[in-house]
């Protein structure tokens, strides 16, 4: 099996590395010192299976885990953790393959032998029973091999089409595999559901307006009235539209 | 600078009773009550105890409701400003309500009473219900002055032995630790053993029978220790700047204070910035007391999530004040890309 080594202690590295080495059943293809660099050679290298540091500085290791997801082929995934009793409970719950540090050689064995990929249900999962912000910070957009980490933040809003669902940000429009139901969910603190294929950050919204029609649009900030078009709100979900921007 | 309010508001509730509350009304009442008794039955003439009596319960009664009235609004606000003006403004005030409720009796008594009630010149009434009042009123808040500080110290004192059990090394570091052993053992025996060996100095001194206070030379050594260990973990991501020539190493500091500081300017800072960064440990005198500074660089995302932080910080500030009272100040500085602890508290050397 080819495998990706991703944690940002280099002696936790070199560990994982000997261990592995020494079998030769297994093949190191790679070694990453960060959530971003280990995207970047996950789609570079395509490992079978990605072992992966929960704690991370920058992208988490669960939210690595859930950009590895939206790869075409996503590699298989083991998580190594020192002690987190919560997170480690909830890798129980789920039958998700973990090792513990200081890592002994059988347990890698029976580990890298169950390795599956994750679902990103699961992953949601395992943050939730771990106290692990589940939120990702970043979403990922794969395409050509080439690699794109949008920040939430900067999202104003989704809209979904037939298959797909676009995401509008400050720097311009991409198509990602996220499902405008699993996003809802996921950012349910920041953003809000305007009618059934828009989704929209509460902080980009500058006002409610009536159209000539007497329908409610949504005007973002710094949006003008024909950019906002698309951004109609439904009767349904006028309430709790009103509701949000009084919350702020 | 922030100080800590949850910290204050634990140790500072409850000097005073509530006033409001109707079980403490009642008790009030029936001490007043009692000295009624009291009063009553050092002075009545034979035969006229009841009668003698029910005139004393009246006025007292009338004045121990209208303290505690007076108390239950003002309690609250009273308890702000500190322990021992707390009492100094109920004694002033009850006194003053006590004089007042003298001077509205005796007016009403000789305007519309048919017999003679009173049987004094208003000055003289005066100045026995301020005499009596005065020392009652010392003595319950005597009472209450000693029953609050032993609640107080049996708290603090309960608190500083959880606090010591919670000074224990994180499990997190210890088994990084070990991680980083089980690599080095292959590739670098040397500092391997050298790691063996901090690690158990550092276990060792966390493990000792928990002592009040250490030298500064002692806690400053642990902490050394305990960095050298996060070196062979994070490499460069991990630099300190010790500024510490100025302090006396002979000097007494609660002990397992600053490795913990240290810790924790590691696991919430250092550890989760991409390129990690330095702490700062710099220490000062100020006439005659000390001020150690940590400061540590924060990743932006994380400046306002510090949940985990709270534990670690409130257990410093217990030993702080178990050791020094109100002579020590424990004090947090949170910006969105440094987190600033600073202690100070009165140099006291070491004798031995």
């Amino acid at each position: 099996m080819n495998i990706l080594i991703v944690d940002d202690e280099a002696p936790a590295r070199d560990r994982l590395r000997q261990l592995l080495e020494e079998d030769g059943t297994h093949m190191v293809v790679g070694e990453a010192g960060n959530g971003k660099r280990a995207l970047e050679l996950a789609a570079e290298l395509e490992p079978d299976v990605v072992l992966l540091d929960i704690r991370m500085p920058g992208l988490s290791g669960i939210e690595t885990a859930h950009h590895l997801n939206t790869f075409e082929n996503p590699p298989s995934i083991i998580f190594a953790t020192a002690y987190d009793e919560y997170a480690i409970e909830a890798f129980e719950a789920s039958a998700i393959g973990y090792v513990l540090k200081p890592v002994r050689r059988e347990r890698l064995d029976q580990a890298l032998e169950l390795a599956r990929r994750l679902s990103n249900s699961v992953l949601g999962d395992v943050a939730r029973k771990s106290g692990i912000p589940d939120r990702r910070k970043h979403l990922c957009k794969q395409s050509q091999g080439e690699l794109k980490l949008i920040p939430v933040s900067d999202v104003q809003y989704f809209l979904a089409d037939q298959k797909y669902v676009s995401v509008f940000h400050t720097n311009g429009q991409d198509l990602i595999d996220d499902s405008l139901k699993a996003l809802e969910e996921e950012f349910a603190d920041t953003f809000v559901r305007i009618h059934r294929g828009a989704l929209v950050a509460v902080s980009s919204i500058d006002s409610l307006r009536r159209t000539e029609d007497g329908r409610t649009q949504v005007m973002l900030r710094g949006g003008s009235t024909d950019e906002n078009e698309g951004l109609i709100v439904s009767r349904r979900h006028l309430t709790d539209v009103k509701r949000r921007l009084k919350k702020g | 600078m922030a100080s800590a309010p949850e910290a204050d508001d634990k140790y500072s509730q409850a000097i005073l009773p509530d006033f409001c509350a109707a079980g403490t009304i009642l008790v009030i009442l029936l001490v007043a009550e009692l000295v009624a008794i009291v009063l009553t039955l050092a002075s009545f003439e034979a035969g006229a105890f009841l009668t003698e009596l029910s005139k004393m319960s009246m006025y007292l009664l009338w004045l121990a409701l209208g303290g505690t009235a007076v108390m239950c609004r003002i309690r609250p606000w009273a308890e702000k400003q500190g322990n021992t003006q707390a009492f100094v403004i109920c004694f002033v005030l009850l006194e003053v309500t006590c004089i007042v409720l003298a001077v509205v009796t005796y007016g009403l008594t000789v305007r519309f009473a048919e017999a003679v009630i009173i049987d004094d010149t208003r000055a003289g009434f005066l100045l026995r219900t301020i005499a009596i009042s005065s020392i009652v009123i010392a003595l319950a808040m005597r009472y209450l002055y000693v029953s609050s500080e032993w609640r107080r110290s049996i708290v603090l004192e309960a608190q500083a032995r959880i606090s010591a059990l919670q000074a224990l090394i994180r499990p997190h570091f210890l088994f990084n630790s070990m991680n980083t052993i089980a690599s080095l053992t292959r590739s670098n025996p040397k500092q391997a053993e050298e790691a063996i060996e901090d690690l158990a100095d550092l276990l060792r001194a966390n493990l000792s029978a928990p002592k009040d206070r250490t030298t500064l030379k002692e806690e400053l050594e642990v902490a050394a220790i305990y960095q050298r260990i996060e070196k062979l973990r994070l490499g460069d991501r991990l630099s300190v700047r010790w500024d510490i020539s100025e302090l006396p190493m002979r000097a007494l500091i609660p002990s397992l204070t600053i490795q913990p500081l240290l810790e924790n300017a590691i696991y919430h800072g250092i550890e989760l910035l991409p390129d990690g960064g330095e702490v700062n440990v710099s220490g000062k005198r100020i006439n005659n007391d000390l001020r150690i500074t940590i400061r540590n660089p924060v990743a932006p995302d994380r400046a306002r999530k510090r949940d985990g932080n709270k534990m670690a910080m409130a257990n410093i500030r217990q030993r702080f004040e178990l050791a020094y009272g109100s002579r020590a100040t424990v004090n947090v500085e949170q910006t969105d890309s440094d987190y600033t602890v600073q202690l100070q508290f009165p140099c006291e050397e070491s004798t031995t």
